[in-house]
């Protein structure tokens, strides 16, 4: 009896001294300045009222898409627990949909795991990549595409079989970063680069730790882009990337088209790989190597 | 009666609509010298407010001819800048100059060809008007609405000018100097040899982020020293207010110098963008206007060009 009590007093305490996992997005003086600072048709006037509601959105509870999206891909009732710990390090307002940076910060404790998935709520592609390690990782990084102000989610499986969940709420200046197409002319020269090139780089960091690097060009196309002449240009996209180096696989990553174009991926290892070497498949069926490989399919 | 007033406040209501929705440019050009004249661009980004006039445009009046540097955002804009000179002077338009293929300076080209101006444009900016032209005037027209570019049309013409180009405007001569991948593909400087006024298109902005994308940094920062040690009285930036000290100047360099050096660090250590964005905008930079904007629209861009070199 006494312990339900006391479970429950505790309960109450951490739901009131505790702001939650969604108390990370930093909507201060800061966001609302750069709100103001570039005024869009869709936001001439932002006010603290928007910030506030786009908090609440962040809330899975409040999200129309999240009891679907975390069925369909983390299985129906899954052990979920959404923490503030997975930090998603991003523009809280962004400019430039099409080409998104972003970082997923690991805690040590979860640097060992089993799957990894990035989902951007409001994309018409929601799923960005799914990754499975074969050694830790500490933090991974990619280029996104969105279409829309979206909560994003970092859904990191254990051996367990939880599920930790990281969130951030972005908005979007101007809207349509997936049915645009990639390449601005008005701040880009556009040349299409040689489909499947790739580079592969490894930069050291601290105490023998690793950051790899893998960019590879390829159009990424989601299938909603319409050309000038109003044809609308077919999906094409990698699908797969295999990374591994001389003491066997790093990571598995299935990626979709809401990877931008010309994609970069960053993996940020405890302990430096040996010459890294990259395989990539895509929805072509083609195949690209980083290196020399003899057996071509 | 009733339905016939309800049909008169209907019209006076409709009309009253067209009248707020119609898009209209106010603009006035300020001498900066005697017969030298400069419309002064809106400071913040193109929005569907300004319309898209945020670039400078100039013209400079002689005894015989008319000449105007850079066409501006749309047809309507041209048409405007047109009526106006025509209030200073009878005299024909007979050059137009646009200093480079950016939309917020090359949309009125197709005005000042129907009024039957020459227009002069160095090669390697005319290729990147006609071959990304369209596709810019759908993205602006989609940003701030297509009312602003009624009529506004990628045009072709041709050129033939070898620089550096001189022009009498009847007791006013004019040079033309082409500044090869610089800022753009080739920006041109015009200068007015009478005023000691030259026109430096986007090599030079004033106080505001200056765009890089289509830039050699390089290159660009030997322009502006080459600039910086010509003789003039005054500078007209590509945007923002009027240049009189050499000191101005040095804020274009300053921050090109910088960008380049962050996006060659980053490419150095394999850093992110992201990582870089949560920093912050450095504070030597925060003065700029359209700081944060153009430090996020470009260092990715920067970034990516010098990782596929």
């Amino acid at each position: 009896m006494f312990k339900v009590i006391f479970l429950v007093i505790f309960f109450l305490y951490s739901k009131f001294a505790y702001s939650g996992p969604f108390s990370d997005f930093k909507a201060g003086a800061d966001l609302s300045e750069e709100l103001s600072s570039s005024p869009t048709e869709r936001r001439n006037k932002p006010s603290s009222d928007s910030i506030v509601q786009s908090k609440e959105s962040l809330d899975p509870k409040n999200s129309a898409v999240w009891e679907d999206l975390q069925n369909e891909l983390l299985g129906e009732n899954a052990n979920v627990f959404f923490v503030d710990d997975i930090k998603l390090i991003m523009q809280d307002y962004i400019e430039e949909a099409h080409k998104v940076p972003l970082i997923v910060t690991l805690p040590k404790k979860i640097q060992n795991f089993k799957k990894f998935i990035l989902l951007i709520e409001n994309n018409p592609i929601q799923q960005v990549i799914s990754l499975t390690p074969y050694r830790d990782i500490e933090a991974l990084g990619m280029n996104v595409r969105l279409e829309d102000d979206s909560p994003i989610r970092a859904a990191i499986l254990d051996h367990e079989g939880n599920w930790y969940i990281g969130s951030k709420m972005v908005f979007v200046a101007s809207a349509g970063g997936c049915s645009t197409p990639a390449c601005d002319p008005a701040i880009e020269v556009c040349e299409t680069g040689t489909v499947g090139k790739i580079a592969v780089k490894e930069y050291k960091r601290e105490a023998g730790a690793q950051r790899i690097k893998l960019k590879i060009t390829h159009p990424m196309e989601t299938g909603f882009v319409v050309d000038l002449d109003g044809e609308v240009i077919p999906e094409y996209f990698i699908k797969k990337i295999h990374v591994d180096d001389k003491d066997g696989p790093i990571a598995d990553i299935t990626t979709y088209a809401a990877l931008s174009s010309d994609p970069v991926i960053l993996l940020d290892l405890p302990e430096k790989g040996q010459s890294v070497r990259v395989h990539v498949m895509d929805s072509r069926g083609l195949e690209f190597f980083s290196y020399k490989n003899d057996n071509t399919m | 009666m009733q339905y016939f007033k309800n049909i008169v406040f209907l019209l006076v209501l409709f009309n009253s609509f067209q009248a707020f929705s119609e898009s209209i440019y106010n603009l006035t050009p300020i001498e900066v010298s005697k017969n030298v004249y400069v419309f002064f661009g809106d400071v913040n980004n193109l929005n569907n407010v300004n319309g898209g006039a945020i670039s400078n445009t100039g013209f400079i009046i002689g005894k015989k001819s008319i000449l105007v540097i850079d066409a501006g955002p749309s047809y309507l804009y041209a048409s405007r800048v047109i009526e106006i000179i025509k209030s200073y002077s009878s005299l024909p338009i007979k050059h137009l100059i646009v200093t480079h293929h950016h939309p917020d300076h090359s949309f009125g080209i197709s005005k000042f060809i129907e009024i039957g101006a020459n227009v002069i444009m160095s090669q390697a900016e005319i290729n990147m008007y006609f071959k990304y032209g369209n596709r810019l005037l759908r993205q602006v027209k989609k940003s701030i609405g297509d009312n602003w570019f009624i009529n506004t049309k990628i045009v072709k013409f041709g050129n033939n000018e070898e620089f550096p180009l001189n022009l009498d405007l009847g007791g006013r001569k004019v040079s033309i100097e082409l500044y090869n991948q610089g800022h753009s593909e080739g920006d041109l400087v015009i200068e007015d040899l009478l005023s000691k006024i030259i026109f430096v298109g986007d090599l030079v902005f004033n106080e505001r982020a200056p765009t890089i994308p289509h830039a050699n940094i390089t290159n660009w920062n030997k322009y502006i020293s080459d600039i910086k040690n010509r003789k003039w009285d005054y500078i007209v930036p590509g945007h923002g207010e009027l240049i009189k000290i050499k000191e101005q100047l040095l804020l274009t360099k300053y921050w090109i110098n910088y960008i380049d050096k962050t996006a060659k660090q980053a490419v150095l250590n394999g850093t992110s963008p992201a990582e870089i964005f949560n920093e912050g905008i450095p504070a030597s930079l925060r003065k700029y206007k359209l700081a944060k904007e153009t430090w996020i629209r470009d260092l990715p861009l920067l970034i990516n060009k010098y990782e596929s070199e």
